[in-house]
């Protein structure tokens, strides 16, 4: 717990009597829900009101489940629940369903809508439609700085008349207003303010039909406070709701002690009402959806105009110039390589530095602790298992895997909150527009350059089912930062051989992204295969917001990109990882005939392995690489070696001398791995998280062996031709 | 002598095996599509068309429609008496009160599929009678509600052909064939046949759908000329015989407007409507990003290649590509033509 040091005396009123409580919601006094437009800093006042530090990108789509939190105000307990952002609750999308029924059948004892006070228009829609369902709802007319400096005024006391319900003014960044907002949330909740929220008013034929079935539904559910938002939902053929009513569970909503006996009698009322609600459909002849949008627009344009002044010009001007030029034919697309290739110079150079730091000092404490071990007379094997196994994979995976992620995250998350990626996706969309995909996919793709789970959990932002599902199971082309060290490592040892001194690191340079475009050909041409195919009658439809460029709030950037990415991710590939370092320690350690074993199964997979250019060590590596491709290259060594362990050569020339001269590696050799490494199956983290994020095994089943099959498929006929070539 | 012998025996056996019709592999998969849901379904659909044409089916149209040997539609038709679905008399083949009321769920299937695959998923206008004809058998009854409640009970597929509800009403459409309907009167499509495809994929190349209001401006033996939103469309008899349009309400007329697509950055409009042929996932998210009639839009960016374009609606920007914005009609602002008065036929329309 921790007090709110705010500036002036704007917070004054949040600082005496707010307590932030984080995450410890276990008993409250109010549920307080925080409704609202993607992009209209929700999570900023979430993060206010909790002391949490919710990821707050420029991005519409944020929160895709919901967040809960907790906070103390003036003695009494509060659980705040964040909903996804969402348009408009007529359930187009599961956020829009999460927010509806949360709102609808949780009750909470008020909800906060957020409102970006620079679009209070559309923003209006979503404040009509919740007032629709309860009256307990303050407005939080938020972005209020912004507006300023757009040159928009906005009078919060005819808005709150004009919608019947409190209207609070905040700047949620600067922490302007949020104690006013929590003495109101308080007023409410207690009973001393109260609300007479206004009513849409749909067109004749429509309210013709609401008269008839509101009085139908009220007749058999007499205490339900929203009988007419239930209507328009019922006609409009809210799945839902329909079922509520049919199960009962609507009844609760009107009376929560309502006893089994009455649940019956609803369930038969549902029948009579649900005949009703066809009979009134087919007269409305579908169109209801339509009418009924365009009389909430309507009512929010009327208000609008009657409280938004503008002064003087609109200023869009700094926003549309610096668009002008990151979305110009000329510069659009070379800002945006220039951006992303300092983006991975900055991280392969940077990681460089830091993961020798940390590699010496792991491995230090690996030398120490065995040294340790052995002075306590502990048996080899336990010494050899737990440091040189289990110790060795795990100081190996987080000495590869941390720094690139804590450099490339950060810098990602910066530029994502600028709002500068949604024009990345804006720009590129024409490719994957003919692939049948979106082109949000460019920056989950980009993601995936640092870590392919990451990148399948980014790809929430893409709205659409069928494109989501496609730039889910075409993440793993994009080879991440574990792959790096291998293809840096080949590219350096076998391609820039080839060529003179002077041109060798230019060579290698070109090597590694030659790769990076023959996995993003691949992606192009697996993405266009898979909407073609499987993925045609998925769900389908394009909408990209470009919200406003905002300036990045770095240190919360650093804070939550740490969390929520790096040390997720890193977390899962340390699980992973750690036990198969002792399955690699195994292997190596446990002999059968003057063998160990990792002989003699990378020899039972050699005629594999050759038949695909690379022989038994190689895919014995990656078989045990599974959950992370970080170990490949020090498992490959050490099979050769016949050590027992994983070992790293001092030297590229020892190296070569190891891989051209004992065991007889090509160029091809080389181009066969490294094609391997880019297009083989997900690490098992990335496969795991497929599964939780499509909730489906099949889609996790596809992502896994579709790789597979297209990396041995495309090294097969490869290596077919050059031998046929004599190459 | 022998190896002739083996090779008449080898034919043989491979024409028991293999001949189509008669052989032991097409027996049995014959055997097991009798049995099969796809058969009864295919079947019911084809009398229940026929009735709603008024005329009774028979063996041989029967045959025709599923397209197997008469001899195996006879099969069916006797396994389906026998079930209770049809009854065969002197005139043909008609469904029973049980067959009916199947058939009038299996349509609804078919229906509410085709419409789903049609506006919510981006399987091509041409394609979806075949792909619900093929995936429409596999769905449960369970699915076909959801489906149903999904879209929001709508009442007619793609084709303007009315869905029954799970109840089994089914309104009627009255409607004339287009080669009959009087020239230069407001005519509303109301259905498109999609069968055989290579006239609807014409009619489709066309842009006419159901919904739309087009005027007769020419008829002749060869060629019957129409007039629609924005466009002519030149149709021989044969392709304008699978049209079939009604008398327009009175105030609708053929709106005059421009796609959102052909705007230029800079230009300003104001949105008339969304067109009919937008539906399901798309349409709704368009209404909920609030492009509704009425509502100030301008064009602010192409992007670097030129589509998408970004579009500034109710001060949020957002980026549509081509084809979706071809779907928004608008009137470029600066026109003299007041705007409640365009609104006003519009929702005449609708109404």
């Amino acid at each position: 717990m921790r007090e709110v040091t705010g500036q002036g005396c704007e917070s004054c009123a949040l600082r005496e009597h707010l307590v932030q409580m984080g995450v410890r919601v276990d008993s409250f006094d109010y549920v307080l829900a925080l409704a609202g437009n993607p992009n209209t800093g929700k999570s900023t006042v979430f993060n206010a009101l909790t002391g949490l530090r919710q990821h707050t990108g420029n991005w519409p789509g944020k929160t895709v489940t919901r967040m809960e939190g907790a906070f103390e105000f003036n003695g009494k307990r509060y659980k705040i629940v964040d909903l996804p952002g969402t348009y408009s609750l007529l359930s187009a999308s599961v956020d829009e369903e999460v927010a509806r029924d949360f709102v609808l059948f949780t009750k909470p004892d008020v909800v906060v809508v957020v409102v970006d006070a620079t679009a209070l228009e559309r923003n209006l829609n979503l404040v009509l439609q919740v007032l629709e369902i309860t009256d307990r709802v303050v407005v939080c007319l938020n972005l209020m700085d912004e507006a300023e400096r757009k040159g928009i005024e906005i009078d919060h006391r005819a808005l709150a008349r004009e919608l019947g319900v409190p209207v609070v003014p905040t700047a949620a960044r600067q922490g302007t207003g949020l104690g006013l907002l929590m003495q109101t949330v308080a007023e409410l909740v207690q009973g001393r303010l109260r609300a007479s929220p206004r009513r849409v008013k749909v067109d004749e034929k429509v309210e013709q039909a609401l008269a008839e079935l509101v009085p139908v539904i009220q007749q058999a559910y007499p205490d339900l406070p929203n009988g007419r938002w239930v209507a328009m939902r019922l006609l409009d053929g809210d799945y839902n709701v329909r079922r509520s009513l049919e199960n009962g569970e609507l009844l609760r909503l009107a009376r929560s002690d309502a006893g089994e006996q009455e649940m019956a009698i609803a369930r038969a009322h549902a029948a009579h009402i649900l005949s009703h609600v066809e009979r009134l459909q087919r007269q409305l002849e579908g169109s209801f959806r339509d009418r009924m949008v365009e009389s909430l627009y309507a009512e929010a344009e009327a208000i609008a105009r009657k409280v938004v002044h503008r002064k003087g010009e609109r200023r869009w001007d700094w926003d549309q110039r610096l668009d002008r030029i990151l979305t110009s034919r000329v510069w659009g697309l070379p800002i945006m390589g220039l951006l992303l290739m300092g983006v991975f110079w900055v991280t392969i150079q940077g990681a460089n530095v830091i993961s020798e730091f940390i590699a010496a000092g792991l491995f230090w404490l690996e030398s120490k602790g065995s040294t340790l071990f052995n002075a306590l007379g502990a048996p080899w094997w336990l010494t050899g298992f737990l440091w040189h196994g289990i110790y060795r994979g795990l100081a190996w995976v987080v000495s590869v895997m941390l720094p690139p992620m804590a450099i490339f995250f950060p810098i990602f998350t910066i530029l994502e909150d600028m709002g500068y990626l949604p024009r990345v996706a804006f720009n590129m969309d024409r490719f994957f527009k003919k692939a049948g995909a979106h082109g949000k996919q460019a920056l989950t793709m980009a993601m995936g350059l640092g870590c392919n789970a990451a990148g399948v959990v980014a790809t929430r932002i893409i709205n659409s089912p069928r494109e989501r599902l496609i730039a889910i199971l075409t993440n793993n082309f994009m080879p991440c930062n574990g792959r790096w060290p291998l293809l840096i490592t080949m590219s350096s040892l076998f391609v820039a051989a080839a060529f003179p001194p002077a041109f060798a690191a230019a060579a290698a340079a070109g090597a590694l992204l030659a790769v990076v475009m023959v996995g993003v050909l691949t992606t192009f041409i697996v993405s266009a295969g898979l909407s073609r195919t499987v993925l045609r009658g998925e769900a389908s439809s394009f909408t990209l917001e470009l919200p406003p460029y905002r300036k990045p709030n770095v240190l919360a950037v650093l804070y939550t990109s740490l969390i929520d990415r790096t040390l997720l991710v890193l977390w899962r590939a340390v699980v992973m990882a750690a036990p198969a370092g002792g399955v690699i320690w195994l292997l190596a350690n446990m002999h059968a005939g003057g063998q160990s074993l990792s002989q003699w199964i990378s020899g039972w997979l050699d005629p594999v392995g050759r038949a695909i250019g690379l022989d038994g060590v190689v895919l014995l590596a990656y078989i045990i690489a599974i959950p992370a491709n970080e170990i490949v290259v020090p498992t490959i060594i050490m099979t050769y070696m016949g050590a027992g362990m994983m070992t790293e050569l001092e030297s590229l020339n020892d190296l070569h001398r190891l891989l051209v001269e004992q065991h007889g590696w090509t160029t091809m050799t080389a181009i066969s791995l490294m094609l391997f490494s880019l297009l083989h199956n997900p690490c098992s983290t990335t496969i795991l998280t497929i599964w939780r994020e499509t909730k489906s095994a099949k889609w996790a089943w596809v992502a896994t062996l579709l790789p597979l099959g297209i990396a041995f498929g495309v090294l097969l006929v490869l290596n077919a031709v050059v031998r046929s070539l004599h190459l | 002598m022998l190896e002739n012998g083996y090779l008449v025996a080898s034919v043989i056996v491979l024409l028991l095996l293999f001949a189509p019709q008669w052989g032991v592999i097409s027996r049995w998969r014959q055997k097991r599509w009798l049995r099969s849901r796809e058969a009864i379904e295919d079947a019911l659909m084809h009398l229940h068309q026929r009735e709603h044409d008024g005329r009774l089916a028979s063996v041989e149209s029967l045959a025709g429609a599923l397209d197997v040997p008469t001899r195996l539609a006879a099969v069916l038709a006797q396994r389906m008496e026998t079930q209770g679905l049809l009854r065969a008399t002197a005139g043909g083949l008609s469904l029973t009160p049980e067959g009916h009321r199947l058939a009038i769920q299996v349509v609804r299937a078919h229906r509410l599929f085709e419409r789903y695959l049609a506006y919510e998923t981006s399987v091509a206008p041409t394609e979806v009678h075949d792909f619900a004809h093929r995936m429409g058998h596999a769905l449960t009854p369970q699915q076909i509600e959801q489906l149903d409640a999904y879209m929001g009970h709508p009442t007619s597929d793609p084709h303007g052909d009315p869905i029954p509800s799970a109840s089994g009403q089914m309104p009627e459409i009255e409607a004339q064939s287009l080669v009959e309907f009087p020239i230069d009167k407001p005519a509303q499509i109301v259905h498109v046949e999609d069968e055989p495809s290579h006239v609807y994929a014409q009619i489709v190349a066309e842009g006419l759908r159901p919904g739309m209001v087009v005027r007769v401006v020419e008829r002749s033996p060869t060629r019957i000329v129409l007039e629609s939103d924005t466009d002519e469309h030149v149709l021989a008899p044969v392709v304008a015989a699978n049209i079939s349009v009604r008398e327009a309400l009175p105030g609708a007329r053929v709106a005059p407007g421009e796609r959102l697509g052909s705007l230029e950055p800079g230009e300003r409009a104001t949105v008339l409507r969304i067109d009919e042929a937008c539906q399901g996932l798309t349409r709704r998210r368009f209404l909920d990003l609030g492009i509704t009639p009425g509502a100030e839009i301008e064009v602010v960016m192409r992007s670097a290649f030129g589509d998408p374009v970004a579009y500034r609606v109710r001060d949020t920007l957002i980026a549509l590509r081509r084809e979706q914005a071809d779907w928004i009609w608008v009137r470029r602002d600066g026109r003299d033509a007041p705007l409640h008065e365009e609104h006003k036929s519009v929702e005449q329309r609708t109404a």
